[in-house]
């Protein structure tokens, strides 16, 4: 295939930036013409995938809109009509697919989820505070002059700092950003393990339309997508998820059950993730964490479970073992390659160190995204059928034991052998350790597809 | 073998829907409005004809050729479709319809054209023969197991896990004592009831 556009590509899509800092801001838009001045006034200071020759800037500016917003910017109906239902319907409506009921539920969310008041995401990654602010200052003058959008929220994110040291933790005390594929095409350093499993056991880039609209997917169809082909072409669609973490329920159900359990409460947190809470992959490395293999790229991702269909090195049901089974379901992995996602985003609310107090009704989760070429098929498959049940992995409606949705208790099985040092373990009256605060489905267009909207040339014929 | 797997039974059954054009509600209408409020899970009729995986019963309208060119062509009438995955053989399955449902499958087939009424089981079992297909395909989820030995695992299942999540860790002596009190409990347990879908704890 021919070399992608990167300039016309969304950098947020093509790479996590890796800064420490963001604001996502949550925007309405206004309800006639200013809303595409807005754009218009905005597009230059858009980053796309564009080399960084000079250095990486101090701050990025990136997106992406609902489908209530695209009908703001007065796409034709013709074109609004052609996205996917799913992206059509927004996430709130999509809440029994996704098992997002209970405690999770729509009712539940804050105000603007709940009221669907967004009508566009506007995310800023910065280096510094100071260039964070001056950032947002700027996008803020932009509204102001155009009078074409209005923040009606924020969400503030940063890289947790444990130790004085900003580290790539989440709040559970996890090392994160190991797992994201590789698609045909990027220039990225491939890390085997990333993209998908190929007959001689080597890594092949996934193809670029399972992220990328307008070219071929892992079945060789351009995936379905918008009219006309240019406003869809390099765009993507994004999932955004406000994920609160309950850890002092965590750290309570750690020290409790490390306690039953013979390989203690670090590995029994091995056990629920997959990976050490270092990072180091439980497969590789079922009896301790190894930093040699979570400093080598070439073994930190590159792992299978064929070897493990009994889960007795990573339980069947772990967390990274669920949401990307890699060669579990046999078929050489080929059942896993069309239900991959992309990961974005960072924790907010403050780390609370180990031993700490610390309480679960303060603000404390990850402002997650997931990018995918088709949300039915991607991410919304990955969380009804692997995070909120268990059928595909024979586990039955056992959910995901980090995610699971639930407020009466589950279980999550930690298979062992007759080894004294790993026998198997019951996970009884698992409480809900994630929740949904609220969310929507947004499309993140190419360059070329700003402009047309900006300017009202968006023509479907 | 066709309409067997193992020891399960798959039953496909096409009967003709009357087409009465003096009716004041179409047959076929009456027919949806009557499935449509039928009650599921343990209250199902078929959780009484209690051998039933799998019972599925649809009104097919007509089938739509979707090739190119565009064709128009259709069937000689609407049908009812009856599914069913069951333990056993066909008579004896049939017999207990007519038996111990009479008056459901009066409700239901009495809109079906040649329809004996169940009263005369041998007319009906004949009957319900005459309007059968060869089945190939079956219930996913059907194994080799009958219906009270998935229902009895299931309940096992269950039941093992909250054992295991109560006692694991105890000692040895302990651990036998709890199991061999466990093990009398469950066997005395009542048989789950069919068509229940939550697992009934010891
Ligand atoms: C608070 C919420 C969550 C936490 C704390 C969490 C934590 C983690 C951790 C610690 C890892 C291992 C690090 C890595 O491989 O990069 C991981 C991997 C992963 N998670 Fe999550 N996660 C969360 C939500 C989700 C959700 C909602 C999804 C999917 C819808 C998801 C999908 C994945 C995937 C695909 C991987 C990579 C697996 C691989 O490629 O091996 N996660 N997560």
């Amino acid at each position: 295939m021919s070399k992608l556009n990167e300039t016309d590509i969304q950098g947020f899509v093509l790479r996590g930036y890796n800064f420490p800092l963001a604001r996502y801001m949550f925007l309405h838009l206004a309800d006639d013409d200013r809303a595409g001045q807005f754009l218009d006034r905005l597009l230059p200071s858009i980053t796309t995938g564009e080399h960084w020759d000079d250095g990486k800037p101090d701050s990025t500016v990136n997106i992406a809109f609902t489908h209530k917003g695209l009908r703001r910017l007065r796409l034709p109906a013709a074109s609004l009509l052609s996205f996917p239902v799913e992206f059509l319907e927004g996430m709130q409506a999509r809440s029994a697919v996704l098992g997002d009921t209970g405690r999770n539920a729509p009712e539940r969310w804050e105000s603007i989820w709940r009221e669907e008041r967004v009508n566009a995401w506007l995310g800023v990654n910065a280096m510094s505070e100071q260039a964070l602010e001056s950032c947002c200052a700027d996008m803020l003058r932009i509204m102001e002059e155009t009078g074409g959008a209005s923040v009606v929220g924020w969400q503030d994110a940063a890289a947790l700092k444990v130790d004085g040291q900003l580290t790539t933790k989440e709040h559970f005390g996890f090392t994160d950003g190991f797992g994201n594929p590789d698609y045909l095409g990027f220039e990225r350093s491939t890390q085997p393990g990333q993209g998908k499993l190929m007959p001689d056991g080597s890594w092949a880039p996934l193809a670029t339309g399972e992220l990328l609209l307008g070219y071929a997917d892992e079945g060789g169809e351009l995936p379905v997508a918008p009219i006309p082909h240019l406003l869809a072409n390099n765009g993507t669609f994004m999932v955004y998820r406000k994920l609160h973490q309950n850890v002092a329920a965590f750290r309570r159900y750690l020290e409790e059950k490390g306690r039953q359990y013979v390989g203690g409460k670090e590995k029994l947190a091995a056990k629920l993730v997959g990976r050490w809470r270092d990072g180091t992959p439980v497969e590789l490395s079922p009896d301790s964490p190894d930093p040699a293999i979570v400093m080598d790229k070439k073994r930190n991702v590159n792992f299978t479970f064929g070897n493990d269909n009994a889960g007795t090195r990573c339980p069947i049901g772990a967390h990274v073992r669920r949401t990307n089974p890699r060669d579990a379901f046999g078929f050489e992995g080929r059942l896993t390659n069309r239900r991959r996602i992309t990961r974005r985003g960072l924790p907010y609310g403050p780390y609370a160190p180990e031993g700490a107090e610390v309480r679960d009704d303060e603000e404390r989760g990850v402002a997650f995204m997931v990018l995918n070429a088709n949300l039915a098929r991607q991410f919304e498959f990955v969380q009804q059928q692997w995070i909120e049940y268990g059928n595909d992995s024979h586990l039955g409606n056992e959910k995901d034991p980090l995610l699971g949705n639930r407020d009466e208790g589950g279980s999550f099985l930690i298979q062992g052998t007759e080894d004294p040092k790993n026998p198997p373990f019951l996970c009884g009256a698992l409480p809900g350790f994630v929740e949904l605060r609220g969310g929507d489905y947004f499309f993140i267009p190419g360059m070329t597809a700003l402009k047309m909207m900006s300017t009202g040339t968006v023509d479907p014929r | 073998m066709p309409n067997e797997s193992g020891s399960v039974y798959g039953l496909t059954i096409l009967s003709p829907i009357i087409d009465d054009p003096h009716a004041r509600i179409s047959h076929d209408l009456q027919l949806r409005m009557h499935l449509g409020a039928l009650p599921r899970g343990e209250d199902s009729p078929f959780a009484k004809v209690s051998s039933t995986h799998m019972a599925r019963l649809t009104v097919m309208n007509d089938v739509v050729y979707v090739g190119m060119p565009a064709c128009e062509e259709h069937l000689q009438s609407q049908y009812l479709v009856f599914e069913s995955n069951f333990d056993g053989d066909l008579d004896t399955y049939l017999r207990r319809m007519a038996t111990e449902i009479p008056d459901h499958v009066d409700s239901v087939w009495s809109h079906c054209i040649g329809y004996p009424g169940a009263g005369d089981v041998a007319a009906f079992e004949s009957y319900m023969k005459k309007c059968q297909l060869t089945t190939t395909f079956y219930f996913a989820d059907v194994n080799d197991k009958t219906v009270q030995q998935t229902l009895r695992a299931l309940q096992t299942q269950a039941a093992v896990a909250s054992f295991i999540e109560r006692n694991q860790g105890k000692p040895a002596a302990e651990l036998q004592n709890a199991f061999t009190k466990f093990l009398g409990k469950l066997r005395a347990a009542p048989d789950p009831r069919p068509g229940s879908g939550k697992d009934q704890s010891i």
